[in-house]
């Protein structure tokens, strides 16, 4: 195993990794850690406390990356992306069975938009400067509509849920969760492909 | 083009959590197609994805990445899967001498095929000309006998064979005629017996032909040239593949019938 931080290992790109955990590299696996854990960690810690688990989800993410590697799609996001999104899935899980039951299931298009969720690449970045742009863009959202997205992304609420939480009518929140979602569309899609995201 | 309520749908998808109520009415929108509604979802899962752009990152603790990287299968580390061991390398040697085998007798089996292929081939080729032959020698009786100047004459053995007979179907519109004899002796390998038609008194080569054991034969003449009336013919033994004038002795000689 290669100490740390090598300067070469600063040339190699997060897609190339993946190719090379393809090809059992370990420590192309321990490089993709060392630059992506903490935010991995932190999105973690956001929906489900800073606890044991958080960290149990970052280890179970990085294990899906080495056992599979090959399902990641260079064509649909980036490799942060890909983490991120395998991250949020885990801890929601978690998450939900901290809950009661709950009305939703098994199967049906809800749960294969779960799986398409889990399982294709969303836009993020490690980037600072994907990060200020996407801060901005969330910013400049009304705070009920902010709101109303935070609460679906990070505390994995329906929108039943979020109209509860919030003493707002469905309707509402459902209006709430589209317009958050299209003019954040609107602001980062001239960034899309020139960044990290 | 898709309405409030479609990009409603797709924004509540794109959050990847459970539809509730609005389950059915998405999966109606998936069944009956919406190809703006489908190209929405992926970008709202981009523009979802930002929020997590906005969240503090924490350094795990050092035991977290031992951890991890101590569970990875020793089996699948670098080090193993690049260096082949010795009884690999045999494997593959091995595996590589057969397929070398399995190609060298496929090749020698590709080469017997072509080889009786091309003999098929050659006897095919044969059979074809040998009807082609056949099917003009056919012709050829077919019009004289159906030729409304058609004589038979009459042939009679001579010399040496006087119990050969034969019959010569003529046609001065064709300009040719064929022979039917029987009682034909057989022949040493050097000579074949020959026909002549006898124009203005003066043999003329008609062809070579050899009877079948029993002695019989069936044989087409060559073509007259034009003006020229058959007058009378003869069959002589001759040297194999002919002479321009009769050298042998006559076996067979008859008149015109008319």
């Amino acid at each position: 195993m290669k100490p740390r931080g090598q300067p070469e290992d600063r040339d190699r790109s997060d897609r190339t990794l993946v190719a090379e955990i393809q090809g059992r590299d370990s420590d192309a696996l321990a490089l993709l850690y060392d630059r992506h854990a903490p935010r991995l960690l932190g999105v973690a810690d956001r929906i489900l406390g800073k606890t044991g688990e958080a960290e149990e989800v970052v280890q179970e993410v990085f294990l899906y990356a080495w056992r599979a590697a090959s399902s990641f799609d260079p064509f649909r996001g980036s490799v942060l992306a890909w983490l991120i999104v395998a991250t949020r899935s885990r801890a929601l899980d978690r998450l939900r069975a901290r809950r009661p039951a709950t009305s939703a299931q098994p199967g049906g298009p809800d749960a294969l938009a779960r799986v398409a969720a889990r399982d294709d690449v969303e836009a993020g970045s490690a980037s600072r400067e994907w990060e200020a742009i996407c801060r901005a863009a969330i910013g400049g959202l009304p705070d009920d509509q902010q709101r109303a997205l935070e609460l679906a992304y990070f505390d994995g609420l329906t929108h039943s849920e979020i109209a509860e939480r919030t003493r707002a009518p469905l309707g509402t929140v459902k209006t709430r969760i589209r317009l958050g979602l299209m003019k954040l569309r609107e602001h980062l899609r001239p960034y899309w492909g020139k960044t990290n995201a | 083009m898709h309405s409030e309520r479609h990009e409603e749908l797709v924004s509540l998808a794109a959050l990847g959590l459970p539809l509730e109520d609005d389950a059915a009415e998405y999966a109606r929108l998936l069944e009956e197609g919406c190809p703006s509604c489908e190209a929405l979802l992926p970008e709202l899962r981009l523009a979802a994805s930002s929020l997590a752009a906005t969240v503090p990152p924490r350094r795990p603790p050092a035991s977290l990445r031992d951890e991890l990287l101590a569970s990875l299968s020793p089996a699948k580390r670098p080090s193993a899967a690049s260096r082949p061991s010795a009884s690999a390398a045999w494997v593959f040697a091995a595996a590589a001498a057969v397929l070398f085998v399995m190609i060298a007798l496929d090749d020698a089996r590709l080469r017997r095929q072509r080889e009786e292929l091309r003999a098929h081939n050659s006897d095919l080729a044969a059979a074809v000309e040998s009807s082609r032959s056949e099917i003009a020698r056919r012709d050829l009786r077919a019009r004289v006998l159906e030729s409304d100047d058609v004589r038979v004459l009459f042939l009679g053995g001579k010399g040496p064979q006087p119990n050969a007979r034969a019959k010569v179907f003529w046609s001065e519109r064709v300009r040719r005629g064929f022979l039917v004899a029987g009682n034909l002796a057989p022949l040493p390998a050097d000579r074949q017996y020959q026909l002549w038609v006898f124009v203005d008194g003066k043999p003329v080569d008609t062809g070579v032909f050899d009877p079948d054991p029993s002695g019989r034969a069936l044989f087409e003449s060559k073509e007259l040239a034009a003006n020229r009336t058959a007058q009378n013919f003869a069959v002589t033994i001759e040297p194999r593949g002919g002479l321009p004038q009769p050298s042998g002795p006559i076996v067979l000689a008859g008149t015109p019938s008319g």
